[in-house]
């Protein structure tokens, strides 16, 4: 005990230090106290009251990252003894995942089944700011340590999520299925973890001896050991062969939560990818699997079972499930790159990608308030009923398969770029065949894409008469975000300058 | 103003005006939209008389002697150790480019007065209907391959809608059809494209650029990048300049289109409403031309020689294949559409054979096709639009039914199966005689394949006569009986408004064929001296 006495004011100091470099995470903790308080002491009114003090605090968070990204224009900085990492590509992530979070936040209230729960949506609130700031440590997170503890964070938080609203079977049925998953796969990572614990001596895998001790163990160990931490990520990626959960899940889950679910947890989660990764790939004393060609292949299969799966699908959340399990397999392709070049195509295409997914759910909230149906059949001849709702379906789902003048054909072209870059250092064959892969799954991808195109404006309706209430908060928030994705669409350098 | 810029952006000026009408003044869309085509043609017919010619103003592979240039900054990104990226909005023209923008005009109206038999939605029609009319004049002007991409790409998803909302029985089918064939050789496009501007510097910025220009010299290219030819590259053990050749031409090719990637053009003209067709034969088609001569040729020309022989074959082969089909249908829209692919062969051919005539050939086939083909498409939709029938057995007689359709008909049809005096006459003689030329002057084509290019234009006057024949010679015999022979009354004014600029621009380029060959001849020129010095 004594000896370890001279170490602590340097301790100290760390952390003291490392507070100013953790404001955003502070607010978001003091925001979740604020919003779980108020959801006691409020009352009825509740739902409005923790929405807006929800929305208003993450709009305080934002600010706090902006004045973050200042800070990390030129260096990094190891937070709380080498925990967590503040980067410029983390502090990019933190950004893009805090503004999705609030657009989610503002949309829970939108849904018409979400809204109509009888607990109302106050804890809602609560568990998604929790997750927010879980989120953010994910995206930061280096420690195995701190890794397993931010991902357990945002899987907690999101199993409540996705039981939230748990008077269907089939809702009651995911969120089982989630739980059961997701536990059986943070398991599996903690066996990792430890195994990595045990053979490097470290927690720390960017510490400079801890990939030369890991290399001491026999390979076929370690990278066993590897791959069960990869299969903990893995499970919150979706990637082939841990997707299975995920069609359930967002079929079964309330809209709002399968937008949530789809979107940022994965951006983390290919942020820690990020994080984590490196010590693998450049340390030459690292002679264990090759990660680099491991998630090429998984990417690939990733592209191809997603997408293919989509084609089949007729249930238009089972489909965007599906599809987004293709976009993992399109981001691994910017992430095997390893570049600073391919990082800021991957934080780009995550951000338009993600941008793309919540305004397609939006729409189908939107068609669901009306038509109180999921299915892509009973779009039948809507298109020119509710022409704007439609024309900016058209445009969403363009972006997401990658198509010009949208967003998502410059985060294509981004990706594509950075992948032929190093194509062209280092003429791997794996790169090539990502490309191809990624070309030839845009064509299929437009055949299930257009599927909901088709069926608005190509088939014609028999049954006249639907309702025509019509929500116009979704509405504005899918035309605010087809707008986005055309204006990003022909000046991608608005937002790629700045990654 | 730049009035490339103007003419590209017109259309969506006026689509703009249609936006913020209220659908009770939709009577007046048609008008706007006429009057939106009538300024495109009135434009382009000024770019074309202020056309420079000369040798100083050849184009093809010297930026400086483009006309009408526009060229502003658009996208520049720092891409750390890969350099910059740089991507313009960059427009020009050649005399490559500037007879298909006065015909792609003028096909464009006449498309617009076709559309006077479309009567539902009509908003949604004349939007994707002027969106499709930028992104066409777009094609042919870009000079970035960003720009080309993004413009080549829009023309997609109004066309998929135009097929799919206005179309016969089976518009769902041929309009994802269409979609899917386009799209799939695009997507490999856009990983061509990106290789090339990985591959090319800008020698007065030092960054990687999308410039067409500057990827046709050799010089542009960095050490040892892909697409270099000096690095000799492979992909999957294939050069890799072979394989950037291959998909690019395959991505176009599907557009002309060639056999046998033809499959979707019958589907989607025959299910297109009449001014879709129209534009889909008169305009689309050519884009795919136009890809190869500008792209495929300019920045791959070492590949176009020694491929040449298979893209004379494809060529030939699209010439006897689509004249054999043409000759087998009973559908007099699927007939024309299968001549369009018959005739753009020899497009293919004019090209393989890399000699001053043959190129000028294809051009002018281009071109005069253009005009034959969206006639034709509006003839067959006159009839169709008054019995909603097109088979050409259920009709006999049509002489005197409506002598003055039949005067229409039977110029169209000379026209198309090569009869001296009009267009298409010269562009295949043309053709043809660059192609007997190949084998002395380059040795890149057989005599072989000229014979069977005559060959074509002989079926192609056997299936035209004889449906001439079949349908409009002898005693009036409808199948629709009295009722047909009451809704089918003579062409009226505006048809005629329509037709006649088809049939003077055929017999004016046909007497007066300097009318494209003064301009597209120093281009040309250009073109085979860039082929021939690589």
């Amino acid at each position: 005990m004594h000896d370890l006495l001279p170490h602590i004011p340097a301790q100290l100091n760390d952390v003291f230090g490392s507070i100013p470099y953790f404001m955003p995470e502070i607010y978001l903790t003091v925001l979740f106290l604020a919003v779980l308080v108020a959801d006691l002491f409020v009352g009825r009114r509740s739902v409005e009251f923790c929405k807006v003090l929800a929305c208003g605090g993450l709009l305080v968070v934002i600010l706090k990252d902006i004045t973050q990204l200042a800070q990390v224009q030129t260096a990094s900085y190891a937070l709380f003894s080498n925990m967590l990492l503040l980067s410029k590509a983390s502090v990019h992530i933190k950004l893009i995942i805090d503004v999705l979070s609030f657009i989610l936040l503002l949309y829970f209230t939108w849904d018409d089944k979400l809204k109509e729960h009888i607990k109302g949506l106050s804890d809602l609130y609560t568990i998604t700011i929790a997750s927010v700031l879980g989120l953010h440590l994910m995206a930061m997170a280096i420690n195995l340590l701190s890794v397993y503890l931010a991902i357990e964070m945002v899987s907690l938080a999101s199993y409540l999520m996705v039981a939230y609203r748990s008077e269907t079977p089939l809702s009651s049925e995911a969120g089982l299925k989630y739980v059961l998953f997701g536990a059986a796969s943070s398991a599996i990572m903690l066996y990792g973890i430890s195994l990595l614990y045990g053979f490097s001596g470290s927690l720390d895998q960017l510490a400079d001896n801890s990939i030369v001790q890991l290399s001491k163990v026999n390979e076929a160990s370690a990278s066993v050991a590897l791959l069960l931490l990869l299969i903990g990520i893995g499970f919150k990626l979706s990637f082939v062969p841990l997707h299975f959960w995920v069609p359930d899940v967002y079929q079964g889950a309330p809209t709002p939560v399968t937008a949530y679910l789809s979107t940022v947890p994965k951006i983390a989660a290919f942020g820690l990818l990020v994080n984590i990764l490196p010590p693998f790939l450049s340390d030459t004393s690292w002679k264990g699997v090759n990660v680099g060609q491991v998630l090429s292949a998984v990417g690939i299969i990733t592209m191809i079972a997603g997408n293919f799966a989509a084609v089949l699908q007729s249930n238009v959340k089972r489909m965007l499930a599906y599809s987004s399990i293709g976009h993992t397999g399109f981001a691994l392709m910017a992430i095997v790159t390893f570049s600073a070049q391919g990082l800021s195509a991957l934080i780009y295409y995550l951000a338009v990608y993600a941008l793309a997914n919540i305004g397609a759910l939006a729409l189908a909230s939107y068609f669901s308030n009306i038509l109180n149906a999921e299915d892509v059949e009973s779009y039948k001849g809507l298109g020119l009923k509710y022409p704007v709702a439609s024309v900016c379906f058209v445009i969403i789902l363009v972006s997401l398969t990658g198509i010009p003048v949208t967003a998502g054909f410059t985060g294509k072209l981004f990706v594509f770029s950075a992948v032929y870059s190093v194509y062209q250092q280092t003429q791997s064959v794996w790169m090539l065949a990502l490309m191809i892969t990624g070309a030839l799954i845009t064509v299929v991808s437009l055949f299930y894409y257009l599927k909901i195109p088709l069926y608005l404006f190509l088939k014609r309706t028999e049954n006249a008469e639907v309702a025509s209430e019509k929500s116009y908060n979704l509405l504005v928030l899918v035309v605010i975000i087809s707008f986005l994705l055309i204006l990003l669409g022909i000046f991608p350098d608005l937002l790629i300058k700045h990654l | 103003m730049n009035l490339l810029t103007l003419l590209i952006f017109i259309p969506v000026l006026f689509a703009l005006v249609i936006v913020l009408l209220p659908s009770s003044q939709r009577g007046s869309f048609k008008y706007i939209t006429l009057l939106a085509t009538l300024i495109q043609l009135g434009i382009s017919i000024y770019i074309y008389l202020n056309f420079k010619t000369g040798a100083a103003s050849a184009g093809i592979n010297h930026e400086e002697q483009f006309q009408f240039v526009h060229k502003l900054p658009w996208i520049a990104l720092d891409l750390g150790n890969m350099g910059k990226m740089q991507i313009d909005y960059f427009v020009g023209i050649d005399g490559i480019s500037v007879t298909l923008l006065v015909m792609s005009a003028l096909v464009m109206a006449v498309a617009t007065l076709a559309s006077w038999e479309i009567k539902s939605n009509l908003k949604g029609f004349f939007l994707l209907f002027l969106l499709l009319d930028m992104a066409v004049m777009g094609v042919f002007c870009a000079l970035d391959f960003f720009l080309f991409y993004l413009f080549y790409e829009l023309m997609l998803l109004p066309l998929y809608f135009l097929i799919g909302m206005w179309g016969g029985v089976r518009r769902e089918y041929a309009a994802i059809k269409f979609f899917l064939y386009t799209l799939f050789g695009s997507v490999f496009m856009l990983l061509v494209m990106v290789g090339l501007y990985l591959s090319v510097n800008d020698p007065a910025t030092g960054s990687h650029t999308f410039n067409i220009i500057q990827m046709m010299n050799p010089a542009n290219y960095a050490n040892g990048s892909v697409f270099s030819a000096a690095a000799h590259q492979t992909i999957l053990g294939m050069p890799a300049r072979t394989v950037g050749f291959v998909v690019l031409f395959i991505a176009f090719a599907i557009k002309v289109p060639v056999v046998p990637l033809h499959t979707w053009l019958p589907d989607a003209h025959v299910e297109a409403p009449t001014p879709v067709s129209i534009i889909l034969a008169g305009v689309l088609l050519k884009i795919g031309g136009y890809g190869i001569i500008r792209i495929c040729l300019g920045i791959f020309p070492e590949i176009a020689s020694s491929g040449a022989f298979w893209i004379g074959l494809i060529g030939v082969v699209s010439i006897l294949y689509g004249a054999c089909n043409a000759l087998a249908q009973r559908d007099l829209k699927r007939l024309i559409a299968y001549s369009s692919v018959s005739h753009m062969g020899f497009v293919l051919l004019g090209i393989a054979s890399q000699t001053a005539e043959g190129v000028s050939g294809a051009m002018m086939q281009m071109v005069s096709h253009g005009f034959l083909s969206s006639m034709l498409f509006f003839l067959v939709g006159v009839v169709y639009n008054r019995v909603h029938d097109r088979d050409i057995y259920h009709f006999r007689g049509l002489g005197t039914q409506m002598p003055q359709y039949t005067a229409f008909v039977m110029v169209a049809f000379f026209a198309s199966l090569g009869l001296p005096g009009f267009s298409a006459f010269v562009a295949e003689a043309f053709t043809l005689a660059g192609t007997f030329k190949s084998p002395t002057v380059n040795g890149l084509l057989p005599y072989w394949m000229a014979v069977c290019g005559s060959v074509g234009i002989l079926l192609g006057a056997a299936y035209l006569l004889w449906t001439l024949q079949r349908m409009f010679f002898g005693k009036v015999s409808l199948k629709g009986g009295e009722v047909w022979k009451i809704a089918l009354t003579d062409v009226n004014l505006r048809e005629k408004l329509a037709l006649i600029p088809m049939a003077v621009a055929a017999l004016a380029l046909g007497l007066m064929p300097s009318l494209v060959f003064g301009k597209i001849n120093d281009s040309v020129l250009a073109l085979i001296q860039f082929l021939q010095t690589k």
